[in-house]
């Protein structure tokens, strides 16, 4: 199933670029972990003990920036993606057995429960709070011909902390803690701790608590380290 | 607590369980039957083959527009695609279920 997951994700990025509509998309979630393998080329790396779902999410900062009309649905057709209508707000989901598809955008303002429409796509997408922090500091990863936006390993790191406190199941916060800490851990073996000192340091005084709480409730001691010296320079 | 990796499995067996509703749904909207043509004269006239209880009919369409044969055609395509997912989706609802020992509550 890995490997045939594995050329479905490609086979959907691949179509997005063809598209035009890659570049203004940014791959977020477990699968992020996944395409990190290059950034941590030569470090020893967490992919193989990252539990890689079935879900793929792709946050658009602006969907207003989005020009083209590209019915993403239509798209993927062939591929055998069914769309489905989830609870009773109608969010848009694109199912496969291999795979599930969903969008998300930056929560903004007082925030909404409802779906933000995504009219050019033929698709809408989930408002979530935090998801600013993985628009802000991109990296891209070369894949075949065309690149892919990722959040920062920094910042991807950095939202866990935050939301795993937030997470309903304890077993998804379990999760998100330890892929947290892992690649914190790795970015720091890769010498990258200014980095992580940076993007802790850009954050909202409020996240920033949060992210310390999240750390100290999991006595991790050496990232602790890290970013107390941050906030006392 | 469940473990992480018993969490995830949970997850997606109501995920599969939920895929196998929809590929059914989709299959049931799709539309019935298939294109047969036959050459009579040098001309092409078209039969439905259509399963009716347990019987298979040739309905009669005569001469078609493009549009609609092309429809029937994307019909088949869609048909096995979603035929094979659900199959798919079937069988990993099985191992998610052996995995979580199947008689356990999720």
């Amino acid at each position: 199933m890995e490997k045939k997951q594995s050329e479905l994700c490609f086979e959907i990025l691949r179509r997005f670029h063809k598209a035009g509509i890659l570049d203004k998309l940014i791959l977020i979630g477990s699968w992020c972990v996944y395409f990190y393998k290059d950034y941590f080329t030569g470090i020893p790396y967490i992919d193989q003990i990252t539990l890689k779902t079935r879900d793929i999410d792709f946050l658009i900062d602006s969907p207003s920036r989005i020009r083209r009309n590209v019915n993403i649905p239509e798209l993927l057709e062939d591929l055998g993606f069914v769309t489905i209508y989830k609870g009773s707000k109608g969010y848009i989901k694109l199912d496969h057995p291999d795979l599930i598809l969903e969008f998300l955008v930056p929560e903004k303002g007082k925030g909404t429960d409802k779906p933000i429409p995504l009219p050019r796509l033929g698709m809408n997408a989930v408002a979530l709070r935090f998801l600013s922090l993985l628009t802000v500091n991109i990296i891209k990863i070369k894949v075949e011909d065309f690149n892919v936006s990722l959040p920062h390993p920094a910042n991807f790191a950095l939202h866990k902390l935050i939301i795993f406190q937030r997470r309903f199941k304890e077993e998804k916060a379990l999760k998100d803690r330890n892929t947290a800490v892992e690649i914190l851990k790795a970015l720091v073996n890769k010498g990258e701790i200014a980095i992580v000192r940076q993007v802790f340091n850009s954050m909202l005084p409020k996240w920033q608590k949060r992210v310390i709480k999240g750390l100290e409730e999991i006595k991790e001691k050496e990232i602790l380290n890290i970013l107390s010296a941050s906030t006392a320079r | 607590m469940r473990g992480v990796i018993k969490g995830v499995l949970a997850e997606e067996l109501e995920n599969s369980l939920r895929m196998e509703k929809e590929y059914e749904e989709a299959l049931s909207k799709l539309l019935k039957g298939c294109l047969a043509v036959r050459k009579i004269r040098g001309r092409e006239y078209y039969y439905l083959v259509k399963r009716i209880d347990k019987k298979v009919k040739y309905i009669y369409k005569g001469k078609i527009s493009e549009e609609e044969r092309k429809e029937y055609e994307k019909a088949k395509i869609l048909r096995a695609k979603y035929r094979k997912l659900l199959s798919q989706v079937k069988k990993q609802i099985r191992f998610l279920r052996s995995s979580l020992r199947g008689k356990e509550a999720i």
